[in-house]
């Protein structure tokens, strides 16, 4: 018997195998005296694609919402960043601007799931009830009024600073920089596949099917029986927590936050990514991602070899994304692997 | 044994009274009919009782208990199901999917059950594929079975939807208009499955505008008029019914 028959059958189960298999390579690399060099210029993919799997966490929350639920959620990234200031402000030691507690991280990655959660409960009690935009007008909102309030209050976020001297686990334990790069790659991707395992067990099981009714037309779903608010409630309270996981690890690689990093840019970037690709279908989300991220990485290296000034640069990179968009939109409006049937668009 | 009782039921929509003290009452294994003119109050009878809108006074008892302004969910649950008068159906998901949606107690409709794929939903799991297989055969819909919904007509619409509520064998069925847009084939059709349903004990309150099906096939039929029962009463009495011409035909 080869090992390829003893596989298991089902999406969700080799995700989670792959998930666990990453996650204990990832440990035992960094356990062990065992260190790797990354070819200088090639970092650059690295940290690209540490931030491309903690979106991934993002993408696949937002997707439970949207594109299984038909949720509009327009202010993703305040759950990512409730999630990462509760870790920081919980484990960060002796930060000089900002407050930092000092708990253990674990700890403090546990509060910040729950307190993104919490965060995803409240607003969702205040809209979920309402017609679907109202959601979208309060999502947008508490995104923005969460970010001013981070660069505002000095005492707790620490302004435009942030806060400072959070715990690198990884760091500590793998040693030098670029062997936690490889770490915490593996280590992120390993936890971004067990999310896409759970997430699909729990859309492949009748609990998906109610959420797809839910999408297609609420007063059916009820008529038969289904208790519609409470599995909104849970599909945004799901995706707001697993956005709050994301902050938090975030925050325990990068060792410090400001506001800069949870920008409207985080919620446009999962949008696009998710409406690339196709909404309600896991991978594709995953898959529409890479591609926008993997467009601004590659832009990168163009801009070395047309004569404009960076910032123009960075100008012509939106249009090109606009444009990118306008046509998935005008030829493929369920996205590139999206199903046009599931998603009751014309193509 | 009295199943549905409506009481000095009213409901006001701005001003104006679409149900104006309106009192009904439906025993255990009956099959009644209620029919009226456009604007008598038939559908907001039906919002009412299925708890889409909630009544402005009067009461609505089932099996014995108030359930005046009940979520749907909570009545569909209780076994008081209804139907569209424009059919609802879910277009995004197949036929197969429509009907197993409405399966009852399914333990994977809860995250633990359904993250740990628990023993209790893949028996349920099994129960329901079949039966909402026997459900799409018997409405011949088995050809469509793996089709989105948006793609069926309007006659199959019909059977989906009664396919889908019959799915959670309930004990009172309010079927709004099923025979509108139907051919007349599908139409005798529906009505012989009405009539089954109802021969095997569950209680059917249908609507309808067609008078010769829905005379055919009922026990009993109710004539609502500006939003109260104008006759109440086996069927052939009620047509010979002087009032009722009038209400359908003017003076």
């Amino acid at each position: 018997m080869s090992v390829a028959d003893r596989l298991p059958e089902g999406d969700a189960e080799r995700a989670a195998l792959l998930g666990l298999g990453l996650i204990a390579f990832a440990l035992a690399f960094a356990a062990s005296p065992l260190t790797a060099i990354i070819p200088t210029g090639l970092s650059v993919f690295f940290e690209v694609g540490v931030l491309f799997v903690v979106y991934g966490i993002l993408v696949l929350g937002l997707d439970l919402q949207y594109g299984h639920t038909g949720l509009v959620n327009f202010g993703h990234v305040v759950f990512f960043a409730v999630g990462g200031y509760t870790v920081a402000i919980l484990a960060a030691q002796n930060s000089f601007s900002g407050t930092s507690l000092g708990y253990p991280w674990p700890l403090a990655l546990v509060a910040g799931v729950i307190t993104a959660g919490v965060v995803g409960a409240i607003v969702g009690a205040t809209s979920l009830r309402l017609r679907d935009d109202f959601l979208a007008i309060a999502t947008l909102a508490a995104a923005e009024i969460f970010h001013s309030v981070t660069v505002n209050v000095q005492g707790i976020f620490g302004g435009s600073t942030g806060i400072l001297s959070i715990p690198r686990p990884i760091r500590t334990a793998a040693g030098d920089y670029d062997t936690m790069m490889i770490v915490t790659l593996v280590l992120f991707s390993g936890l971004t596949a067990l999310t896409y395992a759970g997430l699909t067990r729990l859309t492949d099981a009748p609990y998906g099917r109610v959420l797809r009714a839910i999408r297609a037309d609420e007063l059916v779903t009820r008529s038969v029986g289904k208790s519609v608010f409470t599995y909104k409630m849970q599909a945004f309270v799901y995706g707001a927590a697993l956005a709050g996981f994301a902050g938090g690890i975030f925050a325990l690689y990068n060792g410090a936050l400001s506001p800069e990093f949870f920008t409207i840019q985080v919620t446009v970037t999962v949008w696009i990514g998710m409406l690339l690709g196709g909404a309600s279908n896991h991978r594709a989300v995953l898959g529409g991602l890479a591609v926008i991220m993997g467009l601004r990485l590659f832009s990168r290296f163009a801009n070395d070899a047309v004569p404009v000034t960076a910032t123009e640069f960075a100008s012509l990179r939106l249009i090109a994304i606009g444009m990118i968009l306008v046509l998935v939109i005008r030829y493929r409006p369920a996205g590139i692997w999206g199903d046009p049937d599931e998603l009751g668009v014309d193509s | 044994m009295t199943l549905l009782d409506v009481d000095g039921l009213e409901k006001e929509f701005g001003g104006l009274l679409a149900i104006d003290d309106l009192s009904l009452s439906v025993d255990r294994g009956e099959l009644v009919g209620v029919m009226g003119p456009n604007g008598a109050g038939k559908s907001t009878l039906f919002n009412c009782i299925s708890g889409v809108v909630e009544p402005t006074a009067g009461t609505v008892a089932f099996d014995g208990e108030d359930v005046t302004g009940e979520q749907p969910e909570v009545l569909a649950r209780r076994g008081l199901v209804r139907t569209f008068q424009h059919t609802r159906q879910l277009d995004t998901m197949t036929v197969r999917e429509n009907v197993r949606l409405a399966a009852p107690n399914q333990p994977g409709e809860r995250t633990v059950p359904a993250l740990t794929r628990s023993q209790g939903m893949q028996e349920t799991e099994r129960r329901v594929v079949e039966r909402a297989d026997e459900l799409i055969e018997a409405f011949e819909l088995d050809h469509l079975a793996d089709e989105y919904a948006s793609n069926l007509s309007g006659g199959q619409r019909k059977l989906l939807e009664l396919a889908r509520v019959l799915m959670l064998d309930p004990d009172l069925l309010l079927l709004d208009e099923p025979f509108a847009g139907v051919n007349p084939t599908l139409t005798n059709e529906i009505a012989d499955r009405i009539r089954e349903l109802n021969d095997e004990g569950m209680t059917v309150v249908v609507i309808e505008h067609e008078l010769e099906t829905l005379t055919a096939l009922v026990d009993r039929l109710v004539v609502l008029t500006q939003g109260s029962v104008l006759v109440d009463g086996d069927p052939e009495t009620v047509l010979d019914d002087e009032r009722v011409v009038e209400a359908y035909l003017g003076e």
